[in-house]
């Protein structure tokens, strides 16, 4: 055993991410740490890593993933990417460090502790993770009969607790089985926090609908922490350089080419492209121009992504997507750039990269031509500095105030657009559409988008702490108030 | 019969084999709780058993199969004849393939090959 | 190798598969380096595999509320007797051949068609979506590759009018199957990938179902799957090798080492094609390999029947 200990405490720590609010960059920062694997599934991992500060909806998912962590395991918590620390008192933060109470508290980044803790686990100097929710079975585990898989009624009853799938009909003609699913805020594939209800029959959905947001924060909750595009929205009081803002949208659509190339099973090149985002700069444009051009060209995922998703204009009108344009609007054909407006960008000679198909491989095209394009923007544009206060072309859309984030139309587009899609085909258009369920957040109310009514808050109107820098930062503090009417 | 008898004997130990690495390592650590056993769903709980009439769309894709799995029964004897028979026995096979070359341009074209839409 | 002697036989087959599967491991972390752009530790890669098996020894096996244990078990135990079958048939040196029938490549078509079965169990016996959704998706796939993995062999034992391996891998004495067949050994490793659901056709273990088949299996399961999935690998590699390559034939080294040199090439292939193409859409596939590699495979077959009179 001490043999197999010695050689286990030097493989590949396998870990799992939850993220948090404000934890994403954190978390995927994580592929690209060496001795680490991220793997898919919580039975694969050791520890569990939850990524910046978790609200009351993520808690129970939290507690449920870290009990399908196999034994020896142990929690990592990096609060700090949340602008959160363990002595905030915010209300998620106590509930985690009360429901598993072995949970190392460290720095977002800190590899070399995850390292230590895995060492110490896998050699018995640190006990393996208690459960945190209690022994209890679900539901009724004794059925009808002998065997206790009996049920009562016509369908079967309630074979060892759980009920079997009910029928649905098809288009198909034939009446078979619908599993009835919530996929829930930690699955790997999607962003984290989408929660689906699907229908599942066969492999195709059927009934889409989405789930409350998680990361949504209640009155009296700390706010939604910096997001991602926070460099784009303080550019609402604040003077930036174009330079500045072409380069963090670069970055932004390089993460998401990381992050879709992996879901299409290409790790290691997505592992490549990860890099190239972290340590990104002007100077990378030649690198950047080459790879849209090969990822335009690949055959291997052109076939996967072409045909998939198609959202046309209708659709994207039907949820306002049309209004303010962003990647994915573009890729359909609507050319609506807030920069062709910006006079910050008039001497640059900038025009919209249009594509006309509207599917999953129009809108890998346009995002990685949108890399190149936004470093060629930055090279030309020198020193020049962007007043504040203008409506910004952000990475997924433009970001205007009094004007809803553009995940939450995004969001809105999934129902119809998922719906009759094969599981595969579902996830690689989840993925087209960049969400950031943070984002959508900041407008409260995602659930009833477009039907909304005027007279609701469009968001908490409390700064969020600085961020911690997370390897390279945006430059710039990036305080995420938004003007409340 | 001897080299199937070896054949045997390699299927026997390689089942053995993996099934021994599979119970041997001893299990470290406490008994599994209930929440633990949960099917993984992203950090949901699942609601039906996941044994269903799961609908295989693909059902008149493996009809075509069937009729494809007969064809090769055909065919292997034929490969070690073939020499022997010369051209005649390339042409039989021909006529033969052609006729289930055009089962397939039809279940194709019947939509066979494309369920999910 | 004697039937009242069978432990030659399976400690070879055995030393084969455990060997191949470590090279095509450490093959598969180097080319993940490589193609991400990190540095090449070539002590890391070469520990790499036992460091990776030691901790899966380490971490405890999980199970489900309500799976079906048994099938469970069965799962990898099924695809790694059929791999050893599969290589069994090879000769792996001139005269060395576990099991060479006179219908070796029938016996590896039927081999092969139990992996299916064995990687559908595993994704039906956890009780677990995900696992399921993968089983049956890899059903379809399985079904469609077939064809052309049984046509090409057929199409390789037509110039030794014989179906056994040994007769045709001394049939490609003056020349190799892969030069005399130019389709054959292209189509041969598209279906070899989709038997072993790797890479680009790895549609049950895929990354857009958390894993798939293998989302509830941890810790000696885990290590259990993935040392048959290896095997079966393996298996396509070897028989790629002999029916394609020339198995044990070549000038000047021994015949095993030859045999070794091959499918070390073929694994390197098969592994640097997993890193770089991504993964295929089911229905897409389905249409290509029934409208496009059936047809070539046919074409193989005729083209190499009217070569061989």
């Amino acid at each position: 055993m001490g043999l197999l200990s010695a050689a286990a405490g030097r493989a590949e720590v396998p870990v799992f991410p939850v993220v948090g609010v404000g934890g994403r960059q954190a978390a995927e920062a994580l592929w690209l740490m060496p001795g680490i694997r991220v793997v898919d599934s919580p039975r694969a991992a050791v520890l569990l890593v939850v990524v910046g500060r978790l609200t009351r909806a993520l808690l129970h998912p939290t507690m449920l993933v870290h009990d399908q962590l196999p034994g020896p395991r142990a929690t990592l918590w990096w609060p700090g990417a949340g602008g959160a620390t363990p002595d905030d008192g915010a209300q998620g933060t106590e509930d985690l460090l009360a429901a598993l109470p072995d949970v190392v508290t460290t720095v977002p980044g800190d590899t070399a502790g995850l390292l230590a803790v895995f060492a110490d686990l896998l050699s018995g100097r640190r006990p393996s993770g208690r459960p945190a929710l209690v022994d209890v079975e679900y539901p009724r585990w004794r059925g009808v009969g002998p065997h206790g898989h009996g049920g009562e009624g016509m369908m079967g009853g309630v074979p060892f607790g759980r009920p079997l799938a009910e029928m649905a009909d098809d288009p198909d003609g034939l009446m078979l089985d619908q599993l009835p699913l919530r996929v829930g805020p930690f699955f790997p594939a999607w962003p984290p926090g989408l929660i689906l209800d699907v229908g599942l029959q066969g492999d195709v959905l059927r009934g889409v609908a989405v789930g409350d947001n998680p990361y949504r924060s209640w009155p009296g909750d700390e706010p939604v922490g910096p997001l991602d595009t926070a460099l784009f929205l303080a550019t609402r009081t604040m003077a930036t350089t174009v330079a500045a803002l072409e380069v963090a949208r670069a970055r932004h659509h390089l993460r998401w080419l990381s992050r879709t190339l992996r879901g299409h099973g290409l790790a290691a090149r997505a592992q490549r492209v990860g890099a190239l985002a972290q340590s990104l700069s002007v100077d990378d444009r030649p690198v950047v121009e080459a790879l849209a051009r090969r990822l335009g060209r690949d055959a291997g995922l052109a076939a996967a992504t072409s045909g998939v998703g198609i959202v046309d204009r209708a659709a994207l009108e039907r949820v306002g997507i049309d209004r303010y344009g962003g990647p994915v609007a573009r890729a359909a054909g609507l050319g609506i750039d807030a920069r062709t407006h910006d006079p910050a960008y008039a001497d640059l000679g900038f025009a919209p990269v249009i594509h006309h198909e509207g599917d999953a491989r129009a809108r890998l095209r346009q995002r990685a031509a949108e890399a190149a394009q936004a470093l060629s923007l930055a090279e030309r544009a020198g020193e020049i500095v962007r007043p504040p206060g203008r409506p910004v072309e952000g990475p997924r859309g433009v970001l205007a105030p009094r004007e809803p984030l553009p995940s939450s139309a995004l969001l809105a587009l999934l129902p119809d657009l998922l719906d009759g899609l094969e599981w595969g085909d579902a996830v690689t258009t989840v993925a087209s559409l960049d969400l950031d369920l943070e984002e959508a957040a900041l407008d409260q109310s995602v659930a009833t988008w477009p039907a909304r009514t005027s007279g609701g808050p469009t968001g908490a109107s409390t700064t969020g702490a600085a961020p911690t820098s997370t390897g390279p930062a945006p430059t710039g503090p990036a305080p995420t108030s938004r003007v409340t009417p | 019969m001897a080299p199937f008898g070896a054949a045997v004997v390699v299927v026997l130990a390689g089942g053995i084999a993996v099934l021994a690495a599979r119970w041997l390592p001893p299990a470290v650590g406490p008994e599994a709780t209930a929440p633990e056993r949960i099917p993984f769903l992203g950090g949901g709980v699942p609601e039906v058993h996941a044994w269903s009439r799961f609908h295989i769309r693909y059902y008149a894709m493996a009809l075509l199969f069937l009729a494809f799995d007969m064809e090769m029964v055909f065919m292997y004897p034929w490969a070690v004849v073939f020499a022997a028979e010369g051209a005649v026995a390339l042409v039989e096979m021909l006529m033969f393939i052609t006729i289930l070359l055009l089962g397939i341009l039809y279940a194709w074209r019947e939509g066979a090959l494309s369920w999910a839409s | 190798m004697n039937w009242s002697a069978p432990l030659p036989g399976v400690v070879l087959v055995g030393t084969v598969l455990v060997a191949g599967a470590y090279v095509a491991s450490v093959l598969d972390a180097g080319a993940a380096r490589l193609v991400a752009g990190r540095p090449l530790r070539v002590g890391e890669l070469v520990a790499g595999p036992w460091r990776e098996a030691a901790l899966l020894a380490r971490i405890r096996r999980s199970t489900t509320e309500r799976p079906d244990a048994q099938t469970w078990a069965l799962a990898p135990a099924l695809l790694a007797a059929m791999a050893g079958v599969a290589v069994a048939t090879v000769p792996l040196a001139p005269g060395v051949a576990v099991a060479d029938v006179d219908d070796g490549i029938v016996l590896f078509g039927a081999a092969m068609a139990v992996v299916m079965v064995g990687a559908f169990l595993h994704g039906w016996s956890s009780n677990s979506v995900f696992p399921l959704v993968g089983g049956y998706r890899f059903v379809a796939l399985a079904l469609s590759y077939e064809m052309p993995l049984a046509l090409v062999l057929i199409a390789a034992a037509l110039p030794a009018q014989s179906l056994s391996v040994g007769a045709i891998v001394e049939s490609q004495q003056g020349l190799w199957n892969v030069v005399r067949q130019p389709l054959g050994l292209p189509l041969f490793l598209v279906a070899g990938m989709g038997l072993a659901f790797w890479g680009p056709l790895g549609m049950s273990d895929g990354a857009d179902l958390a894993g798939g088949t293998g989302v509830e299996a941890s810790g000696p399961d885990r290590l259990a799957w993935a040392l048959a999935r290896h095997f079966v690998l393996v298996a396509v590699a070897v028989m790629g090798a002999a029916v394609f390559l020339g198995g044990w034939q070549g000038p000047g080294l021994p015949g095993a080492l030859w045999m070794a040199i091959k499918t070390l090439v073929l694994l390197a292939v098969v592994v640097g094609v997993g890193h770089r193409v991504a993964r295929i859409r089911l229905e897409r596939f389905v249409v290509v390999a029934w409208a496009v590699l059936i047809p070539l495979a046919l074409v193989d077959v005729f083209a190499s029947g009217a070569l061989a009179l």
